[in-house]
């Protein structure tokens, strides 16, 4: 792995010396191949050594175990396990080293001989507490840790910081081709390296350790990386996003391939879950080395233990079509985009030259993508082949034809002839012979109706023919056709009896016949997509919406799998267009998970033009619409095809994600951006969530910038949530303080516009809702795209403040900015109760005008009249009774706003309810 | 073919062969020779390090396994590109994987020239009775492509030391040699290596439109 430990062994003054000053010892170990260990050149804390600390660090393999045992010139026991050295002491604790590396030696003469760079002295007495840097970096912090505790502070990270920003700044759109990118950041990682090594302590340390530089190499590129991740894998998710769909779609149609299917060794199949649960968070990781860590445990996982304890040593052969498999079954949208960026942003191995680890797992994984792009993989060459092995080609059908009418004439009685099974109607289907199973199945079904026919015979013959009516005909047919075979009508002998009794005992498949996975051969055909079968068969008389154990029909197969042909034929013969299967996915979804241009085409045109509704945003078992599907997959074109027919992007699914979420690109998020019509309409059906995934794409620098100032993503969470809540108590003071233009101000609201066009709406009251002429588009243009629903921490939103305060004319800004006019506080109040408990004539009425719900009740049960009758509001009461409110509602008390309003005594508000009340007995005598 | 600045040099070796000719073997016999299997910090003999130091020139191996699957052929270049040396792997009791080392060299001389040191391994020595492959034509056809030729049986340990260590002297060499005649020859690697990078730029940028 990067940043194991590495140090020049010749350079080492141990070895120097060793091999100056006493080359008789070294030569003679050198000789017999003895092993020579050194301590790494930062754990020797002398220059001056003797020959007891030379012969203390030469290995003479036993005699027994020469792998493992060993005893050293001063005659101590070492043994060696898993890397370590450990070395008997006379007391205490036996000592232990690491082996950090091995490296043979060849002389001139090309006598081997092998060292052991070791991490610490194998003497008792040099046992000295060394901070040990740490070799191998496994993390991004790790990789912050190094820089940290290097350098003694954080000057180092807060330099990269700046750098970063700086970079942003100059870059504020980044280029839209690999290369440049690749390029623009190379600049800027070393910068970041530049300005790390200008610290004098990192400096003075990197000279003494080539190791350490390395080590700080990878760190600041990993920290860059991590800073940068966001902004940086965007654009490269774009510029990979035709690469990416297409990947996809040979991906998903791979779906349900099987361990078997890709000739992987039993052995390995345990680890299998195990490694692809690792494999599938590799996008979690923002740095190249964590990424490709990740790619390193995903493989190391497979190498596990079998149940005989043997090490299953991966090899190259199994390597890769495993390898293949989990990434099919990972289910990341973006493996090439990943490939890319861990490809083109790995800068500091560049020096340690190709094809060190990381780089061939890399190329591992381009490996296993280009093999699943290339087609070479087919996916199950049947998808159903791991319901039944089958090894069926056309030679193998041909002989068991052949065996099966051999058969059939030695003897008839074989009730289980090849020909009789379902298996083998299927495999005639695959074989897309469509005339044998014609043949086969018609033959089948007369046989089955026949049967029906002699059993209703049976019947009759028992009731004495009482009820026979319609069958007559027909019963007269079969009855005869079976008779005749016999012997006479009565016999008994053997052969008549087996004829009756095979006939029904016969289990021939008919075309609604089943297997245990409940498939019928409709399904059959149209997973192949065998059209002129899917005909036949539909001719024949086969079920057409017949569900599966999976309750998929063959509509969903033909979507699924692609065959646009067998889709159309199956829809024209009336397959119901919106079924659902177990997973609650349409045809329509099934055919955009595998990005079936063509069969969506079909189903939306066909749904058109045969005047059925297609549900194009029905959601699935997990919430996802289509749309969902195509945006996460990168499909572009069918996302453009759902959109301009009437996908809605802001359904959210059961993870609240909508389809902005999924999008991984900016061609997709324009996608789908180009069907909301106007911005405000979308902000105002869902949450904020879609405002704020706009303005990263639009202005992701400025987010960026933003995001530096906070690691922690959670904390920026937030702090988001905090600057919006003080932004909504900002905009509440305004209103309280009843300034009406800073109100507007904080919520984006133009005022002026405002101001203007009131004047010429109520000089128009005219102009409907859809109006387009100037007036209204100028209020519409008036409308802010602020989410005017916001509500505080106890629920009021800013039509409850102007309410309570008696803004009218904010009131009618915010209506008009599609504020809720019956948004309920956390006591369950509507502004209207608000206004009429303060005494607010205008805005009630102007509440009122805009459709408030004068009926409305509180969590204690008290309508706006209870609350104005029990303020003894004269000035409510009158504007409320002017629009009928429904005096009798009770309130949680059990009493009437006229029993408020008497025990209050308010003598004003008790006359005017009582006035009203006459008034409507007067006109609806009960 | 780089160089760290002390002087390490890094080499990356791939081993090629169809499946079964004892690829894994060979490498695991080299590597298991000071290690044993309980002793490999990777459980995986698809990639392996080896450092080296002959007559004081240090020198890092990377030995790269590649799949021998026919149906994985097509991922050749993927592999072997940047490669230093080839060890292509054949059995001596098969006549068919010797043709397939064939078409491996002549695909490597195709894609790489003369960059990249070629050694061709018979392997399974220990089978000698059930040798298919005459020794002559296999020599010869080395000699021909300018190809080490080594007999070795990773069963045995015969002949793996010496063919790691043939392969990896004439890297050296190889590369010591491009190093000093001037720049034409980097110069020439240098195109070699833009081409792929200016390819993909110029799909991508096609595709943004």
């Amino acid at each position: 792995m990067e940043g194991a430990y590495d140090e020049i062994i010749s350079d080492n003054p141990f070895f120097i010396q060793l091999k100056n000053e006493y080359s008789n010892v070294f030569q003679h170990c050198i000789s017999q191949s003895w092993i020579i260990c050194v301590p790494r050149i930062g754990s020797l804390n002398t220059r001056v050594f003797t020959v007891e600390d030379f012969c203390a660090h030469v290995l003479v393999p036993s005699d027994e175990l020469p792998e493992t045992h060993y005893s050293t010139l001063t005659e101590k026991q070492v043994s060696v396990a898993n890397k370590v050295i450990t070395l008997e002491v006379t007391k205490g604790l036996p000592l232990q080293s690491h082996i950090l590396f091995e490296e043979t030696f060849y002389t001139e003469d090309y006598i081997k001989y092998k060292v052991w760079c070791v991490e610490s002295p194998l003497e008792p007495n040099a046992k000295l507490d060394n901070t040990v840097t740490k070799d191998c970096l496994l993390s991004i912090n790790d990789c912050i840790d190094l820089l940290w505790t290097q350098a003694a502070g954080r000057q180092v990270l807060d330099q990269i910081e700046q750098n970063i920003q700086s970079f942003i700044k100059k870059h504020s759109t980044l280029p839209t081709a690999i290369a440049p990118l690749r390029d623009a950041v190379s600049e800027l990682y070393t910068q970041c390296l530049q300005s790390t090594l200008q610290n004098r302590r990192l400096r003075e340390k990197c000279k003494t350790s080539k190791h350490l530089l390395e080590n700080i190499k990878l760190s600041v590129e990993s920290y860059m990386q991590h800073l940068l991740f966001d902004l940086l894998f965007k654009p490269i998710c774009t510029i990979c996003a035709y690469e990416d769909s297409h990947l996809n779609k040979k991906i998903r149609n791979m779906s349900d391939i099987q361990l078997r299917d890709l000739d992987i060794k039993k052995e390995l199949y345990h680890a299998v879950p195990k490694a692809k649960q690792i494999l599938s968070k590799i996008d979690t990781y923002n740095t190249v080395l964590e990424k490709v860590l990740c790619l390193k445990q995903a493989l190391n996982a497979i190498n596990k233990i079998d149940d005989s304890n043997n090490i299953v040593l991966l090899t190259a052969d199994d390597l890769l079509p495993v390898f293949v498999f989990l990434l099919i079954k990972s289910g990341l949208p973006n493996w090439y985009s990943q490939l890319k960026y861990m490809k083109e942003f790995r800068f500091s191995g560049v020096g340690k030259g190709d094809g060190d680890e990381s780089d061939f797992l890399i190329t591992t994984l381009e490996a296993v993508i280009e093999h699943i792009q290339s087609g070479a993989l087919a996916g199950p060459p049947n998808p159903e082949s791991y319901y039944y092995e089958s090894d069926l080609t056309e030679d193998n059908l041909n002989t068991s034809k052949r065996r099966g009418s051999l058969t059939e004439s030695i003897s008839t009685c074989d009730t289980n002839g090849r020909e009789e099974t379902l298996e083998y109607i299927f495999d005639l289907i695959k074989a897309n012979n469509s005339e044998q199973v014609q043949i086969l199945l018609e033959k089948n079904q007369k046989h089955l109706n026949s049967i029906q026919h002699e059993r209703n015979a049976l019947k009759f013959n028992a009731l004495d023919n009482m009820d026979n009516d319609d069958d007559d005909d027909d019963d007269d047919d079969s009855d005869t056709e079976i008779y005749q075979k016999l012997c006479h009508p009565l016999c008994n002998c053997k052969k008549c009896c087996s004829k009756i009794s095979k006939n029904l005992l016969k289990t021939s498949p008919t075309v609604s016949s089943r297997d245990s996975h409940g498939l019928t051969p409709l399904h059959v055909a149209s997973v192949h997509g065998k059209a002129s079968v899917v005909e036949i068969l539909i001719d024949i008389g086969a079920q057409i919406n017949a569900t599966d154990l999976n309750e998929c029909t063959p509509l969903h197969y033909a979507a699924s799998r692609g065959h646009q042909n067998a889709l159309l034929l199956l829809l024209h013969s009336g397959a119901s267009i919106n079924k659902e299967n177990i997973d609650k996915n349409t045809p329509l979804h099934m055919a955009v998970n595998n990005g079936h241009l063509n069969c969506v085409k079909a189903l939306i045109y066909f749904a058109e033009h045969g005047r059925k509704k297609l549900k194009i945003n029905c959601t699935n078992e997990v919430g996802n619409t289509p749309l969902h599907l195509a945006s996460k997959w990168g499909y572009e074109g069918i996302a453009k095809l759902l959109i301009e027919n009437g996908a809605e992007p802001s359904i959210q699914n059961r993870n609240n994600k909508t389809a902005f979420d999924y999008a991984h690109n900016l061609k997709i998020l324009q996608v789908l951006k180009s069907s909301t019509p106007s911005l405000y309409e979308y902000i105002h059906i869902t949450s904020t969530d879609i405002k704020t995934l706009n303005c990263k794409t639009d202005n992701p620098v400025t987010l960026k910038l933003n995001h530096l100032k906070i690691k922690n993503n959670e904390a920026n969470n937030a702090s988001k949530t905090v600057e919006n809540l003080k932004r909504i108590e900002r905009i509440l003071q305004a209103i309280s303080y009843g300034d009406v233009k800073l109100a507007c101000f904080y919520m984006n609201i133009n005022y002026e516009n405002y101001a203007n066009a009131k004047s010429t709406i109520n000089k128009n009251p005219s102009c409907h809702p859809l109006c387009e002429c100037q007036f209204c588009k100028k209020t519409h243009q008036t409308i802010s795209d602020f989410d005017v629903n916001f509500t505080d921490s106890n629920g009021f939103t800013a039509l409850h403040y102007a309410s309570r305060y008696g803004l009218d004319e904010l009131c009618n800004i915010l209506v008009l900015n599609k504020s809720n006019v019956n948004a309920c506080n956390k006591k369950g109040q509507t502004p209207l109760h608000l206004a009429a408990i303060n005494n607010k004539t205008v805005v009630i009425s102007c509440l009122l005008d805009n459709g408030a719900n004068i009926n409305a009740l509180d969590l204690s049960g008290n309508t706006p009249l209870h609350d104005a009758s029990e303020m003894g509001n004269i000035g409510a009461t009158k504007v409320l009774l002017n629009y009928g409110p429904n005096i009798t509602l009770l309130n949680g008390s059990q009493k009437s706003a006229i029993d408020v309003a008497k025990e209050k005594l308010h003598l004003t508000v008790i006359d005017l309810i009582e006035k009203y009340a006459n008034k409507i007995n007067i006109h609806n005598p009960v | 073919m780089s160089s760290a600045p002390s002087g390490t040099n890094n080499f990356k070796v791939v081993l090629l062969g169809e499946g079964c000719v004892g690829k894994t073997s060979i490498l695991l016999r080299y590597i298991e020779d000071k290690f044993n299997d309980k002793h490999l910090t990777t459980l995986q003999a698809t990639f392996l390090n080896k450092k080296l130091n002959i007559n004081g020139k240090r020198i890092n191996l990377s030995i790269w396994d590649t799949a021998g699957q026919e149906k994985f052929h097509a991922l050749g270049p993927i592999y072997y590109r940047n490669s230093n040396g080839a060890i292509l792997v054949y059995d001596i009791t098969d006549e068919d994987s010797f043709g397939k080392v064939k078409n491996w060299v002549k695909e490597l001389k195709k894609m790489l020239g003369s960059d990249i040191v070629l050694v061709i391994a018979g392997n399974k020595i220990d089978l000698e009775h059930e040798r298919m492959v005459p020794l002559d034509e296999a020599e010869s056809y080395a000699e021909m492509v300018g190809a080490k030729h080594f007999y070795t049986s990773a069963k045995l340990n015969q002949g793996v030391e010496e063919l790691f260590l043939e392969l990896t002297r004439e890297m050296a060499e190889r590369f010591e040699k491009n190093s000093q005649t001037d720049n034409n020859k980097s110069a020439r690697v240098l195109v070699v290596d833009e081409d792929t990078p200016t390819q993909s730029s110029c799909c991508s940028g096609n595709r943004s439109n």
